[in-house]
């Protein structure tokens, strides 16, 4: 099975970026969790954790690109029974942590099986679509497939609730659909009736999604409520100004101004030390590997292969895009982690199964040249 | 999806690629905005949110006397203040703290759910409350160093010094007066606080030592206490309303001694009637009666009209000026101008003063300071009222001539008094000789300051002489007399006027000016007392309290007796 040309294709441009994006996110972390007074900030264990929880992720990673992908497409749906199970599960056996069931506790670990649902709607999806797709373009019956396969784990998550990830999944989905090119009849009429649909899904929303929706449109109609959130984190990123205040020497992270600070808010902490400086060359990183990622899925000669490139690098790019964007108030307040910055077991082990994969699949590609 | 159509492929993931990037761009312009266009603004709204300025007030100078003995002085107090944010359990809080501090439970509920971020609890408490509370180890509660004002000799010369309010802040007499000397120089320190408003950094702030300055004072808290002694004795035996006692020196106008009954205790300040708390000896003015005869014969002798020995008729004692009639305490035929000052006659002052003129008594009542103010550094001084000469009626000029018609302030009357025995030389009353900085070293000293020249030293002299004859056999003070000591002086007994501006038959003010000894007067005393009961006559009522006054000071003084002198001064 070994081939030297696993190592002559092995992709250590995309190894090394993530690499980076490892590091720059432990030392933003670092500094999240290194607040002045000790009491009231997340402490400094998390770091440690999230330092575990890069090992396990460097381990499953390795599995995740020494298993050929070929392999993967084939148990494709076992591993997304897998995943619905435990959304089921976490229906039933899940722990509530501030009103919402995310996670299941597995003795000394507690794991978010959201995040591993949205690589098992990636393989599925690319198994499936890479079977049907053609430079036409699909049709509608050839829709309905995905659809289940999106529909059921967003229904799953949206329960929870965890709105965010739930359209993280659709997005994910939304953008690999569009990538496979729909025919223009079908993809008119979905566009209809999506613009049909969707103020209709006002009425379905939570009292607080509704609330955090007007505040995103109008921060200041309850600053010390519902909008304190988003414009503590505009301060932050604001008072960082060019330069920024330097490591450890954030002020609004430090004086607990920033709320969720080591998860849903870290950007706001490296923006508020490194400046804008800091935050370019992050959004330069992260562009450079959503590149890389298309470049993976473009020099890809496998169906399967390319699809999957484009769902694992669209996860990518949407995760850093509604992250960042609702730090800076262009989205509403939804929990969708960075990834590699924030803090939490579950994004990272799925983050490095994500690059692993990306890995496999550029490492492979002479296969099939 | 075949493997050959490279150009598909390649068009679709140019496309992905580029929406991809149009959303970061997004992304980057918003970064541009937050960080470049709008960073210094946000960075301002953050400064704002985290940084606190925090006062620290230095310890407020002491007061001393002239000896450096304290007459006020600031002790470190604790004050205990919460940050209502901070306290969790409100109503357990509200429960410990007023079982310890003994006030109400529900007010202390209120105060820490009123949802600001900073009230006091309690000011300034006891160091057994401030140990019993910081024992409670209760989060959110804070101790805040503050300074009590405390007046080691508590009422004495209390509406000299006057007071400090709970801010440390002088609101009354000399506090008030020397505020921007004494009052400590106040640091503002620039703290950080967190979103819960908990302010941190603070302890590590040094604290500088940055006391006020202290005051010295003329006043001889000895001499002080002799003045308060004598004076409420007085007060007391002749069952009077109040009364009012001054020493000063002479020469330089220094104020040696302000006493004022009754009495008031500036540590407790709010258990006296606000009344009591005047400086009145400054602020208000009374008619003094025949103390201002002194003056009035200053006039008459410093204009040539007349000198000691010219005669006048005191028309047996009723003296009829237009529908008026003037009447003397004794029945008097022809009088000196000497006798009519020893004697005290009313008839008489108006007679020399008819010789001497309106105008040229005016010119020299305002010589000796009379209608303005003094210049003393003490807050609220009253000019008393002289009204110009042009105005006044042929009674007006005879009435002002013993001291009615006219109104002064008693500290208007010594100084005037002290310019005769000055020489003629009017000087500026003080009170304050120096300011000290924290380490003692002088920083300011006043000197003594001439006013003016109220009269040739010549006049000054024979008015001495004619004072000298008050306290003799015979004259209207002889119970000032000091033996083996030469006693100038004047007694006063004014009627007082009441609300409807007439002179009442038994309210009076009595009164006893003077100083010693008459060849070099060392102190000048002035003693009033307002409204005796038993007796009325400033030589029966005020020239005791002056003579016992005089007495103690020439002991401590160590002022020596005069024998001699005494028949110089009769030779001159």
């Amino acid at each position: 099975m070994f081939d030297r040309r696993f190592i002559n294709y092995f992709d250590w441009g995309l190894l090394g970026l993530s690499v980076l994006l490892g590091f720059v996110g432990l030392a933003t972390l670092y500094s999240a969790v290194s607040s002045s007074i000790p009491t009231q900030s997340p402490h400094k264990i998390l770091y440690f954790k999230q330092l575990i929880w890069y090992g396990a992720g460097l381990a499953v990673m390795v599995i995740a690109f020494l298993i050929n992908y070929k392999s993967i497409e084939r148990w494709a749906l076992l591993f997304y029974g897998i995943c619905i199970l435990l959304l089921v599960c976490v229906m039933y056996f899940g722990k509530y942590v501030g009103g919402a069931k995310r996670w299941l506790i597995l003795g000394p670990i507690s794991v978010q099986p959201s995040e591993i649902v949205k690589i098992a709607v990636i393989i599925s999806l690319a198994r499936y679509y890479s079977k049907i797709a053609n430079t036409g373009g699909i049709n509608l019956r050839d829709l309905f497939t995905p659809l289940v396969i999106t529909i059921i784990p967003f229904f799953l998550i949206v329960k929870q609730p965890d709105l965010g990830t739930a359209m993280l999944v659709i997005l994910i989905a939304g953008s690999m659909t569009v990538f496979i090119k729909i025919e223009k009849r079908s993809l008119l009429f979905i566009i209809v009736s999506c613009s049909l649909i969707a103020p209709m899904v006002w009425f379905f929303l939570k009292g607080y999604q509704k609330i955090r929706i007007l505040t995103f449109l109008n921060p200041d109609r309850d600053p010390l409520g519902a909008g304190y959130h988003i414009i503590q984190s505009k301060i932050a990123i604001g008072s960082g100004m060019i330069t920024g205040k330097g490591f450890l020497k954030g002020t609004q992270n430090a004086l607990f101004f920033l709320p969720e600070q080591h998860t849903d808010f870290i950007f706001s902490v490296l923006s508020e030390e490194w400046g804008f400086a800091g935050s370019t060359a992050l959004l330069i990183v992260f562009l450079m590997l959503i590149i890389y990622g298309l470049n993976v899925a473009y020099r890809c000669r496998d169906p399967f292969g390319t699809i999957l490139s484009v769902g694992i690098t669209s996860m990518i790019f949407w995760q850093a895009f509604i992250n960042i964007g609702m730090a800076m108030g262009l989205m509403p307040v939804v929990g969708v982690p960075l990834p590699f910055i924030s803090y939490g077991g579950s994004s990272i082990i799925s983050i490095m199964i994500c690059i692993g994969l990306l890995i496999n699949v550029s490492m492979r590609r002479f296969m099939f040249e | 999806m075949k493997t050959d159509d490279k150009k598909y492929i390649r068009f679709r993931m140019i496309l992905v690629g580029i929406v991809f990037s149009c959303f970061f761009a997004t992304i980057g312009a918003k970064a541009v905005y937050l960080q470049v266009y709008c960073g210094a603004w946000l960075s301002q709204k953050a400064a704002n949110q985290y940084e606190s300025i925090v006062k620290s007030s230095g310890k407020r100078g002491k007061i001393y006397d002239k000896n450096l003995r304290e007459m006020a002085v600031s002790i470190d107090v604790t004050s205990i203040a919460a940050h209502p944010v901070q306290v969790d359990n409100k109503k357990t809080t509200a429960r410990l703290l007023s079982k310890v501090l003994k006030i109400d439970k529900n007010v202390l509920v209120r105060k820490l759910t009123s949802g600001k971020k900073f009230v006091w609890i309690k000011r300034q408490v006891t160091p057994r409350e401030g140990e019993a509370v910081r024992n409670l180890g209760i989060t959110g509660i804070d101790f805040i160093p503050e300074h009590n004002r405390f007046y080691p000799s508590k009422i004495s010369a209390a509406q000299v010094l006057g007071f400090t309010d709970i801010d440390d802040q002088g609101i009354e007499g000399l506090e008030f007066y020397y505020d921007s000397y004494l009052r400590g120089k106040t640091s503002k320190f620039m703290i950080l606080k967190d979103a819960l408003g908990r302010g941190f950094d603070a302890e590590k702030i040094t604290f500088l030592n940055y006391s006020g300055n202290n005051l010295v004072l003329t006043i001889d808290r000895t001499i002080q206490y002799i003045t308060e002694k004598a004076l409420s004795d007085a007060v007391a035996a002749f069952s009077a309303r109040s009364g009012m006692a001054i020493v000063m020196v002479p020469k330089t106008g220094a104020i040696l001694a302000l006493a004022h009954v009754p009495f008031f205790n500036p540590n407790t300040v709010s258990n006296f009637n606000q009344e009591l708390w005047r400086n009145r000896i400054i602020t208000d003015p009374f008619e003094p009666g025949s103390t201002m005869k002194v003056f009035s014969a200053a006039a008459a002798i410093e204009s040539g009209s007349s000198t000691p020995n010219s005669i006048f008729y005191c028309e047996n004692g009723a003296y009829k000026i237009g529908r008026n009639v003037v009447h003397d305490t004794h029945k008097h035929g022809w009088l000196s101008l000497q006798q009519i000052i020893k004697h005290s006659s009313n008839i008489g002052a108006i007679k020399f003063i008819e010789t001497t003129g309106a105008k040229r008594l005016y010119k020299t009542l305002r010589d000796f300071g009379f209608g303005t103010k003094t210049g003393v550094d003490c807050p609220g001084e009253s000019a008393g009222s002289l009204a110009p000469y042009q105005r006044w009626t042929k009674i007006d000029t005879g009435a002002i001539s013993f001291g009615q018609g006219i109104s002064v302030s008693a500290l208007q009357l010594i100084t005037a008094t002290c310019a005769i025995a000055n020489d003629g030389i009017l000087m500026r009353p003080y009170i304050v000789q120096g300011i000290t900085d924290q380490n003692g070293r002088l920083i300011k000293s006043f000197r003594p300051k001439k006013n003016r020249r109220a009269v040739s030293s010549k006049t000054a002299l024979t008015v001495r002489r004619l004072m000298r004859t008050v306290v003799t056999e015979g004259g209207t003070g002889v119970n000032a007399a000091i033996e083996g000591y030469s006693v100038c002086g004047k007694t006063g007994t004014a009627q007082k006027i009441n609300q409807k501006g007439e002179y009442t038959k038994d309210k009076y003010i009595s009164s006893f000016v003077g100083f010693l000894p008459a060849e070099s007067p060392k102190v000048a005393i002035l003693v009033v007392v307002d409204e005796p009961q038993k007796n009325h006559y400033g030589g029966v009522v005020a020239a005791p309290a002056f003579k016992n006054i005089a007495e103690k000071i020439i002991d401590y003084m160590d002022i020596s007796p005069t024998g001699k002198s005494e028949k110089l001064m009769v030779a001159l």
